[in-house]
């Protein structure tokens, strides 16, 4: 089943030498900070704070409109900074969200309007229903499916998932075209 | 900047020194905000029907929306301040429109605060929240869960002193700041704004 086109003004996206496709109206601060790997779609009305700290996002990568990366605070025994932010390739993150985690595995889903905490560790391969709150500072085995806010023991997702998440990245990609 | 968005609200904003407020965020009628407050880019204050008045040591995030909108029947058009106290966090997404705040205290993501509730000292709301009923929270109350359920805790949630102190040298390099500009033409109003830097 292929996605059908979805398609968007040249005036509203800057595509990158790499094949990232940023919206205008999306902001992100410390440009300099972000660092996106290649093939990466971000809609509009993304906050993206690189000027707290790195924010590195892997290839293939969607951001839809309305999310919110922002690197947490960690106190340190020498002092203070802001962590940095890493997302693996193929990670699909839904409208609406506030990730603050340090870091995400590739091949993730991100459901719509989820929260993830500070410090959070999404390992590869996860996925997170939609409106759900992962709590600071958890740490999400690969595989899992988390919903709620529970921590009951998580779902098991199969092992394709990975095929299926690069399906859907890359299908996304492909179908994003100008008009 | 102070831009004047209607005839009605005129925008006049007071900031305190050592205030860090970005040029991103959006801020309009009349807003005086305390020393050392750390307001990020995409931030929302609109006193509409009424002055906002954010104490020290507050911690504003992004898309944040403070505002001062009056209920149709029950202000009938006075002009009511909303007050916020000091050290409070307001983290990503959530939206304050309590008349009255006090200090310490945390409005954790996308919570919601309703204008009839009255926040008292080291209250904190859940993530995604939503406080609208008609009371005084007592002090050191936590809300949490999606069942919204209270409990009272022993200590006040700790100021964040160390974050706003990295966050007034971090975003001056990297984002613009407003600075106060009392554009007010009202001749009762003193002009004597202090001015950030």
């Amino acid at each position: 089943m292929e996605l059908g086109d979805v398609k968007y003004s040249r005036a509203d996206f800057i595509e990158t030498a790499s094949g990232n496709k940023v919206s205008r109206q999306s902001i992100l601060c410390g440009s300099q900070n972000i660092t996106l790997n290649g093939k990466t779609v971000i809609q509009r009305d993304c906050v993206i704070r690189g000027d707290l700290a790195n924010i590195g996002i892997g290839r293939h990568c969607v951001i839809n409109p309305n999310t919110v990366l922002r690197p947490s605070f960690k106190k340190f025994s020498k002092g203070v900074s802001f962590f940095p932010l890493h997302i693996g390739d193929h990670v699909f993150i839904e409208s609406d969200c506030v990730i603050s985690a340090a870091n995400i595995g590739s091949y993730c889903y991100i459901g719509k309007g989820s929260i993830i905490g500070r410090r959070c560790i999404i390992k590869e391969c996860c996925a997170i229903a939609e409106g759900s709150i992962v709590p600071p500072e958890t740490v999400i085995p690969p595989l899992s499916f988390f919903s709620g806010t529970t921590s009951a023991p998580y779902e098991e997702l199969p092992e394709c998932t990975k095929d299926l998440m690069i399906d859907i990245t890359k299908n996304y990609y492909q179908h994003f075209i100008p008009s | 900047m102070a831009n004047p968005t209607s005839v009605a609200v005129k925008t006049s904003l007071r900031i305190g020194p050592q205030a860090t407020v970005c040029q991103d965020s959006e801020i309009r009628g009349e807003v005086i905000i305390g020393p050392k407050t750390v307001i990020h880019p995409k931030a929302r204050i609109i006193a509409e029907s009424g002055p906002i008045i954010i104490g020290e040591g507050n911690l504003v995030e992004e898309l944040v929306t403070i505002i001062n909108k009056c209920d149709e029947d029950s202000d009938r058009g006075q002009r009511v301040p909303l007050i916020i106290g000091n050290y409070n966090v307001l983290e990503v997404g959530c939206r304050l429109e309590a008349l009255g705040t006090g200090d310490y205290n945390v409005l954790e993501v996308k919570s919601q605060v309703g204008r009839n509730t009255v926040l008292s000292n080291g209250c904190v709301i859940g993530a995604m929240c939503k406080v609208v009923t008609r009371e005084t929270l007592p002090d050191f109350t936590v809300i949490y869960g999606k069942d919204h359920e209270r409990r009272i805790q022993h200590e006040r949630p700790q100021p964040q002193l160390l974050q706003l102190d990295l966050l007034s040298k971090v975003l001056p390099s990297y984002h613009h700041l407003k600075k106060a500009r009392n554009i007010s033409r009202q001749s009762s109003v003193s002009s004597t704004a202090s001015s950030t830097n």
